[in-house]
C-alpha cells in the first residue's frame, strides 16, 4: 500500500519515487506547489475511494501526513 | 464517449511536448476570475493529439482586468491567437450570490446592466488592444436559491439575473467577429453542477471547476482552436451495413434489415439523423461501403425508414473495391484532401485497414451498440466553425448539383463545348459584412488553387476591407445547375500608383476547371488599367497541395522577374468568351 501511495505523489509531483519518504515536502519536493497539493488530494481520493474532509486537507504539511490521514480513513499502509 | 485522464496525467503529459513535432502552431492566452491551473496544460496536450503546438500565457490569479486594461501587460506582449476569458457567477455577483434578496428587484436589475457594462468596456480596450479572438464564458446558473422553490415565483429572482446577464452578453457580442461566448451555462448541464463545482476545493483552493473537469473544460475549448486554424473537417464518411441501417442488405435483403421507428432500427434512424443535421450545416456526406450496388441503392432510394437520401451524398463508392481505394476516390471526387476526411465504420478492421494507410483519416471508434451511434457524433468537435455561412448551409446541394455537371460532362466531346453549354456566370462583389465571413473562411480553408496560401481571419479581412491601399473582392459562381456561391477571392495590395500586387487569388475546388480564374484576373488588370497602373506583381509560392495553380501566372502572359511575376497591363487579356462577368 505504501509503494501505491509513493507511486501516486512521484506520478504527481514529476519526481523519482526513490527520492520520496515520509519527511518529504513542499520544501524538499520543487514541484509540490500549493496547486499540485490539491492535484495529489484528489487523485488519492479517486485511488483509494475516500474523501479527505478539509481540516485534514489543510494539515498535510509532508508525505507522513498524508499517511496519518489516510490511516483515520481505515487505509492500511504496510511499509 | 467521456471519459477523461485524470489532470495529474495531462499536467504531467504537458511538459513532454517538444515544439517541433508539430504541423501547426498556436498561441493561447487564459485569463480568470478563480484558480484554473491545469487548464493550459490539458488544451496543450489536447492540442498535441491534433497535431498542434500550443504556447500559452496564464495571467496570475484574478487578474483579468489589470491584464486588460494595461496595454503594456504581459498578455498583450505575448500576442496571442486566442484568449480565454474564464468568468463564474461567485465572482461577477459577489455578496449579491449569497444575498440576491438584500436588494430589490430594480437594484438587481441595475447591478446586472452595471456588471455588462463593465464586461464591454473590457472587451472594447481589449478589441482596440490586440487582434486576438476573445472567448468569454457565460455564466453558470446554481440550481440553489435561499428563496427555494418560491424562487419560481419571484420577479426577476436571482436565476433569472444571470440569464438576463447571460442573454445581454450573447446579445452585446453577437455582431463581433472576434468575440465569441463559450457557452459554460451548457458545459454545466453537460456534466452537472454537483460534479463540476465542489465546495472542498472552492474553500480549499477558490478552485471553482472541481479538477476532475477541467479536461473535460479543454476539451470543449478545443473547437476554437480548430477552428482558428481552419482544421475543421469537411466531409463525413459513411459505411452502410450495421452503420446506417442494422444488418447486411446482401444477406437480409430489403425487408429483412433493421430501420425503423421501433427497436433495434431506430437507432440508425437516430444516427442517420444526426448525420443529416451536420449535412443541413455544410457537412459533406460519402458512402464507402463494400456492397451490391443494386441492393444497396435500393435500400437508399426507396426504403420508407431512410433518413438520408441519395441526394444528401456527395459521392457514393458502393462496390467491391478495398476500402482504402474507395476513400482515394472520394477525396479526388470531391477534390478534398484526406485530413478533411472523417470515416464511421462499425467494422474495427476496416477502421485500422484505413488508418494504417491513411492515417490523415478521422476514424472515432464507433461502439459495438448502435444506441451509442449518436454519442460520438456529438462528442466530435472536428466540425467546428465560429459562424455557418450561407454557402455552408447550401454546400450539400451545390456537390449534388456538381454529381449533375460531371454526368453532364461525359456527354460532351470537348472541355470547351462543355464549358458553353454551362452557362456560367460571375458576379464580382466587393468585400462587406455579409461577404467578409465567406472571404476569410476561403483563406483559410482552400488549399488547391490558391497562389499563396495566405490564411487571414475575419478581423484582418475587415480591417484590409477599410484600407483604401487594399482592394479586396470575391466572386459568385452560378450556371445552368444552380449556385455555386461564393467560390472565388482576391486581396490586392495597391503598392503605389504604377504597380499594384496580387496578395491573395484563390477559387475553391468546386469550381476549379472552369477558366473562372481567367474572369476574376480580367477584372483585377481592369481594375488596375482604370487607375492607370503599369504593372500587376503576383508571387507563386508552392505548398504541397496547390500544384493546380502553378501554371496560371505563365499561361495568363505573366513574365518572370527576380522570382515574382509581372503582367504588363497595356498587354490585352482575354477572357473566354462564355463567361459572363458582372461587376456589382
Amino acid at each position: 500500500m505504501s509503494e501505491k501511495l509513493y507511486k501516486i505523489i512521484s506520478k504527481v509531483m514529476n519526481t523519482n519515487i526513490e527520492e520520496l519518504n515520509d519527511e518529504s515536502s513542499p520544501s524538499s519536493i520543487s514541484n509540490w506547489t500549493s496547486f499540485n497539493g490539491y492535484v495529489l488530494l484528489d487523485e488519492l481520493e479517486t485511488n483509494f475511494d475516500i474523501k479527505f474532509t478539509i481540516d485534514e486537507a489543510m494539515d498535510v504539511k509532508k508525505i507522513a501526513d498524508i499517511k496519518r490521514h489516510l490511516g483515520n480513513h481505515g487505509i492500511v499502509l504496510n511499509d | 464517449m467521456d471519459y477523461e485522464k485524470p489532470l495529474s496525467e495531462y499536467i504531467l503529459d504537458s511538459q513532454k511536448i517538444d515544439i517541433n513535432d508539430y504541423e501547426h502552431k498556436i498561441k493561447l492566452a487564459f485569463l480568470s476570475s478563480f484558480t484554473i491551473n491545469g487548464l493550459s496544460e490539458s488544451l496543450k496536450v489536447k492540442c498535441s493529439q491534433k497535431q498542434i503546438f500550443s504556447s500559452t500565457y496564464v495571467a496570475g490569479y484574478n487578474q483579468y482586468n489589470q491584464e486588460i486594461l494595461d496595454e503594456k501587460s504581459k498578455l498583450y506582449s505575448f500576442s496571442p491567437d486566442i484568449t480565454f476569458l474564464i468568468l463564474d457567477t461567485r465572482s461577477i455577483f459577489g455578496d449579491l450570490f449569497h444575498f440576491p434578496y438584500s436588494v430589490t428587484k430594480l437594484e438587481r436589475k441595475n447591478f446586472v446592466d452595471e456588471k455588462i457594462n463593465d464586461l464591454l468596456n473590457l472587451i472594447k480596450k481589449f478589441n482596440e488592444t490586440n487582434t486576438s479572438k476573445l472567448i468569454i464564458t457565460n455564466l453558470g446558473l446554481p440550481h440553489y436559491s435561499p428563496h427555494g422553490i418560491a424562487e419560481m415565483n419571484t420577479s426577476y429572482s436571482f436565476h433569472d439575473a444571470i440569464i438576463d446577464f447571460n442573454k445581454k452578453l450573447k446579445d452585446n457580442v453577437i455582431e463581433m467577429n472576434s468575440v465569441h461566448i463559450f457557452d459554460f451555462f451548457k458545459f454545466v448541464i453537460k456534466h452537472g453542477e454537483n460534479n463540476v463545482f465542489n465546495f472542498q476545493n472552492y474553500l480549499f483552493g477558490d478552485i471553482k471547476i472541481a479538477l476532475d473537469y477541467i479536461p473535460h473544460l479543454a476539451n470543449e475549448l478545443m473547437p476554437y482552436v480548430i477552428s482558428f486554424l481552419g482544421l475543421t473537417k469537411k466531409c463525413i464518411v459513411v459505411d452502410l451495413d450495421n452503420t446506417l441501417w442494422g444488418g447486411i442488405v446482401g444477406e437480409d435483403g430489403f425487408d429483412g434489415i433493421r430501420l425503423g421507428p421501433q427497436p433495434p432500427g431506430n437507432s440508425f434512424m437516430e444516427f442517420q439523423k444526426y448525420l443529416k443535421a451536420l449535412s443541413q450545416r455544410g457537412i459533406l456526406l460519402a458512402i464507402n461501403s463494400k456492397n451490391n450496388f443494386d441492393d444497396a441503392i435500393q435500400i437508399i432510394r426507396e426504403h420508407p425508414h431512410m433518413i438520408l437520401k441519395e441526394d444528401n451524398f456527395a459521392c457514393m463508392k458502393i462496390n467491391w473495391n478495398d476500402k482504402v481505394s474507395n476513400m482515394k476516390s472520394i477525396s479526388e471526387e470531391l477534390n478534398i484532401g484526406l485530413d478533411s476526411l472523417v470515416f464511421f465504420d462499425d467494422d474495427p478492421v476496416n477502421r485500422e485497414l484505413v488508418k494504417e494507410f491513411m492515417p490523415e483519416i478521422t476514424i472515432p471508434d464507433l461502439p459495438h451498440d448502435p444506441s451509442r451511434y449518436s454519442e460520438v457524433i456529438q462528442s466530435l468537435h472536428d466540425f467546428s466553425v465560429f459562424q455557418i455561412t450561407n454557402e455552408d448551409t447550401n454546400r450539400g446541394k451545390m456537390y449534388f448539383q456538381q454529381k449533375q455537371r460531371t454526368e453532364s460532362k461525359k456527354h460532351s466531346t470537348n472541355l470547351t463545348e462543355f464549358l458553353k453549354t454551362l452557362n456560367l456566370e460571375i458576379d464580382i462583389k466587393k468585400s462587406d459584412n455579409f461577404t467578409i465571413p465567406r472571404i476569410s473562411q476561403l483563406t483559410m480553408k482552400t488549399n488547391q488553387f490558391n497562389l499563396t496560401t495566405k490564411r487571414y481571419h475575419e478581423e484582418q479581412i475587415k480591417k484590409f476591407s477599410e484600407e483604401d491601399k487594399m482592394l479586396v473582392g470575391c466572386a459568385q459562381i452560378r450556371d445552368k445547375f444552380g449556385d455555386n456561391g461564393i467560390t472565388g477571392v482576391f486581396i490586392v495590395e495597391k503598392t503605389n500608383s504604377n504597380e499594384w500586387f496580387l496578395d491573395t487569388f484563390l477559387l475553391s475546388c468546386r469550381v476549379m476547371g472552369r477558366e473562372i480564374e481567367k474572369a476574376i484576373l480580367y477584372h483585377i488588370i481592369n481594375e488596375a488599367r482604370k487607375n492607370n497602373v503599369k504593372r500587376l506583381k503576383a508571387k507563386f509560392i508552392p505548398t504541397i497541395k496547390n500544384k493546380p495553380i502553378e501554371n496560371l501566372l505563365p499561361d495568363s502572359n505573366f513574365s518572370k522577374e527576380n522570382g515574382f511575376w509581372i503582367y504588363n497591363i497595356e498587354t490585352p487579356f482575354n477572357m473566354p468568351e462564355f463567361l459572363t462577368l458582372r461587376v456589382k
